[in-house]
Formats: C-alpha cells, structure tokens, sequence
C-alpha cells in the first residue's frame, strides 16, 4: 500500500492533462498521476474490467474528472463511481471547461467532492491547478478494497 | 227553469240584470281575442325576424327524432356545397369526414338521447371532399313524455381559426427546435471551443518560455559557439510540442467553427418534400461513392426499396452519411458487408443500413447522436456532426432516427420517414 494517494486524471485532451499534470508537478505534487483519456477507460480501471491495467487493492486515488469525453462522459463516470458500495468513498474532484450552473448543481447532486472550472486564460489556469495541487497535498483519503460490492 | 210568466217581479229584474251581464262579458271576450289575435301575429313576426337573424349568422338544421334531415337553411347549403334536395331525408353522414373517432359520435348521441344539449367542435366534409370545421350546438326539442323528437343544429364555421391554431402548433414547435438548436450551440460553446483555447493559451505559454531559455543559453554562450546542450531541450521537445498542441487547437477550433455555422444553417434551408424514389437515390449514391467502397473492398447490397416523401437533397445526405459512416467504422479483421432494405409500418418507410463493421457498446449508443461526438477520436478522421445533422434532417421531415448495434458484430442504423401516400407534414 501506497502512503500518497495515486491521481487519476480523467481527461480526453492529451494537451489539458499535460499542462495539468506540469502544474500539479510545479505546485510540489509528487504522487504517482496516471492518465485516461476518455470515461469507458477510468470505469474499466477502477471497476477491473476490460484488458488494461486495473486499480490495485487497498489504495488510495483522488479523481480529476473532465465532463465532455468520448464514449463516456463525466457524469456517467461519477454516477457509476457514486452509486457503486466501495468506490464512492473516491474523491472525485470535476475539473472542467464549462462553468454552466446546470452542470455544477448535476455533479454536486451526483456527489462529487468539488468542481472546479479551468479558465482558459493561461495564468489563471495555471494558478487555478497549482493551488489545487496544494489543495491536493492536505486531503485525507481513504482506501478502497479490492472487493467490488 | 221555470217559466217566465211564474216569476216574481224581482226574480224578473234579477233574469235581465244577468243577460246584461252575460251580454257585456261576450263584448269583452271578443276584443279579448282581438288582443290576443295580434299578440299572436307579433310574436310570429318576432320568431320570424330571430330566424331570420339567426340564418344570417348560423348554419342551421332540423333533424327528426331518427336523425334525418328534414330543413336546411341556405348556410348549411352553401357551407357543405350540397343543395337543399340532396340534404333533406339524410342523416349527417352525409358531411362525415372520418376526422372523429366512432366513440366521438356514440357520446354525442348518448347526451342527445338523454335530453342533453351537446356543444362541440366537429370537422365536416363538403360535397367534392374539402374540408371544414363548425363549432356546434345541438339542441333537442322533448315531447311530452320528455323524449326527444326533434334535434336543432346550430353551426358557425371555425375553419380559418382551426386553421390558425394549426398555424399557431407548427410555430411553437418550430420555436422550440430553433430553441434546441440553441442550446446545443451553447452548450457546444462553453464546452467545446473553450477546450482547444486552453491548450492555445497554455502552449504559447511553453513557446515564450522556450524562448527566454534560448536567450538565456544565447547570451552565455562564448562568442561564435552555438551551446548545442542548453538548446536541444526547447528546440528539440518544447517548441515542437507546443507548436503541435496549438496547430491542432487552432484546427480544432476552425473546424467546430464550421461545423456549428454548418448545423445552423439546417434549420434555415427549406425543404421541398416530395414523393422519393428510393432505389434510384440509393444507387446515386452508391455510385458516388463506388472509389470509397472499391478502396475498403466492401460489398453494398441494397434490396428493392419503397418510396417515401422527403426533401430530395437532405433525404440523399442522410443516406450518403450512413454508407460513409458504415466505410469509415468498418472491422480491419473482415471484409465489410453493407446491406440497406426497408418495410413499411403504418404510415411510415423504415429504412434499414446495417452493417458488420465495428458497432458500438450499448451505454455508448446514446451519445452516437450528440453533436460533435466522436467514439474513438484518434482512430478516424471526422468532425462528430454527420449523425447530429442527419438526425436533424430526418426529424424536420416527419421521420426519425436510431441505431441498434453490437460491438464487434456490428450496426444497423435505423431511418423512418412517411410513406408517399401519407399527408406530407407542412412545415413554414
């Protein structure tokens, strides 16, 4: 078992998840960071299916979910994480383009732990990860088991 | 009674105080009936004049107890374009339209035979098939037992503002498409075009910081060397990157640019529906694309299909995006097999294009339709608008359309449209 939770950046934009993923470095983060790049590919980790790699037993993740992905959006992401017995428990931080209050208030009543816009202009972008890298470092998060419920 | 000769005096006076009485009360009588006389001619003329006024402005008939006809007025003539002769003696099936369910008529009876005024709006058919609606009022006249022996129809024609309504339904629903149609370009908006300005924004960044790091090594360099080490970082992965990540930003952004102008324009074109000749279509476009399917090595098949009503070019870029579509996500492991055929339900033609390419899960068939939706990005080339515009397409037209597929078995994309003996949907 891993101290430091392990970030999965849910993200179908190769260029966000690297500028995000600079950011969290530049703000101090050193937790391992693993990228997928659309919603069927972070279900098939975390609910151990489909033929890639799968989420290890009794470890700690926090999940940066974008929304508008191919084949799976966000929100059927986090409805599927929110309504499973053991991976809602996973923090999952929405961190997404739009700032529509109908999405907001989706998420929010779907359970997600925070949601945070990504400003397109790039300093405000750039701060805007950086404290939440911060932000990251100070979570206490819990482990989930290898059993799916 | 008794003779006149045997009565007193008094008795006497009192036999002609009474004819007089009797006498005085006939003279009374008579002007009496006068008065009643002429009350009864202006009561007539009074019933005659509201008649009168009442055939100015209604359509009026009288049936009997059985429903037959037995007056007219010159309204109802001319309103159903039947004379008068062919109207008396029939029964108003005569002006059925088939507009109303059978139980329509069965309840109007029912409150009629019951002693009820009905009120209600009917749409009748004149002589020679047009149409027209009349907001009715059916009044039964009880006999003594309270049964009805007679009806009385009173008519006025609503048919402009039924008309109108209509008029009024296809507005509202076209509002609220064009209101769709604006919420997707919103949404599309805030989500889509934001994306790429991000990597634009974040990418130059990199590019200017590149810059000062060749600066930096530039000026520290000894005069006439180039300091190969400090630039191979920002030459050789930096700048690369970050100029691909904002090229493709700016072709993303173009490219939904276009597409959004492209979706919005659809609902401005105006269709001509008309009757389509289906195998026709689909053999144009077959051989439009005959390069594309040589090029996949892909066998077409397309079974005997039957006409339907459509707009021509829009019905024709439906199935174009079909077949592309079935091309583009075919299986590399088998040869691709395209099949269209069709049947008819009811009023409607539906199409089938199934194919044995790739298919889509089951949770991802949902978003197949979305705008700007693409399943596998980086597998294929396209912009995520063709099912987006073709459902559009088709909806405009009366028609609809959905997929059933399997993944790894492949699709079948569904297309209903009316069927050329059904009543075109008139769109504004």
């Amino acid at each position: 078992m891993n101290a430091a939770p392990v970030i999965l950046i849910v993200e179908d934009d190769e260029g966000h998840a690297i500028l995000v993923r600079e950011n969290l470095e530049l703000a101090g983060l050193n937790n391992r960071i693993e990228h997928f790049s659309d919603g069927q590919a972070v279900l098939d980790f975390l609910f151990r299916e489909g033929r890639g790699v799968v989420r290890e037993h009794e470890q700690m993740y926090i999940v940066l979910l974008d929304i508008r992905m191919p084949k799976v959006d966000g929100i059927e992401v986090l409805r599927r994480i929110k309504t499973d017995h053991e991976l809602r428990k996973l923090p999952v931080i929405m961190l997404t383009t739009t700032d529509d209050m109908r999405e907001v208030k989706r998420c929010h009543e779907l359970g997600c732990s925070v949601y945070i816009q990504k400003p397109v202009d790039y300093d405000r972008f750039a701060e805007a990860i950086r404290r939440l890298g911060q932000f990251l470092t100070l979570l206490l998060v819990p482990p989930v088991n290898g059993a799916r419920s | 009674m008794t003779p006149l000769t045997e009565l007193t005096k008094e008795q006497l006076i009192a036999r002609v105080e009474a004819l007089e009485q009797s006498l005085a009360r006939h003279d009374q009588d008579s002007s009496e009936r006068k008065r009643l006389d002429n009350q009864l001619l202006a009561t007539n003329a009074e019933l005659r004049d509201i008649k009168a006024s009442l055939d100015e402005h209604s359509i009026v008939a009288i049936t009997d107890a059985n429903g037959r006809i037995t007056y007219v007025n010159d309204k109802f003539c001319s309103i159903s374009r039947y004379s008068r002769e062919e109207l008396l003696g029939q029964d108003h099936r005569i002006i059925n339209s088939g507009h109303h369910p059978k139980e329509f008529f069965r309840d109007l009876w029912q409150s009629l035979r019951s002693g009820k005024v009905w009120h209600g709006e009917i749409r009748n058919r004149a002589k020679g098939g047009s149409l027209y609606w009349v907001d009715t009022t059916l009044f039964p006249r009880l006999n003594a037992a309270g049964e009805p022996e007679q009806f009385i129809a009173i008519r006025t024609d609503i048919t402009q503002r039924k008309n109108d309504e209509s008029n009024l339904r296809r507005f509202a629903t076209d509002l609220s498409e064009r209101n769709k149609e604006l919420e997707t370009i919103l949404y599309t908006v805030s989500h889509d075009l934001r994306s790429p300005l991000v990597n634009v924004q974040g990418f130059s960044k990199q590019l200017s910081r590149a810059c000062e790091r060749i600066q930096v090594a530039m000026t520290s360099a000894a005069e006439g060397c180039v300091p190969v080490a400090d630039l191979k970082t920002p030459v050789e992965t930096s700048i690369p990157q970050a100029l691909r990540f904002i090229h493709a930003g700016v072709s993303r952004m173009e490219m939904l640019l276009a597409g959004l102008l492209r979706y919005s324009r659809l609902g401005r074109v105006t269709l001509t529906i008309k009757p389509l000749d289906m195998d026709l279509m689909l053999a144009e476009i077959v051989a439009a694309m005959t390069f594309q399917i040589r090029e996949a090595k892909a066998e077409v098949q397309v079974e005997p299909l039957p006409g339907c009503l459509g707009d021509p070019g829009q019905t024709n870029q439906i199935f174009a995006n079909l077949l592309d579509n079935a091309l583009k996500y075919r299986a590399p492991d088998r040869r691709l097999s395209v099949r269209v055929s069709a049947r008819v339900e009811g009023a409607q033609v539906v199409y089938a294009v199934a194919d044995n390419g790739l298919g889509i899960a089951p949770n991802h068939q949902a978003k197949a339709f979305e705008i700007f939706h693409r399943l596998n990005p980086q597998d294929s080339n396209g912009e995520g608008l063709g099912l987006t515009i073709a459902q559009r397409i088709v909806e405009r037209q009366g028609g609809k359309i959905w997929v059933e597929s399997q993944e790894a078995v492949g699709s079948t994309f569904f297309v209903s449209l009316p069927t050329c003996t059904s009543t075109p949907l008139p769109r504004p």
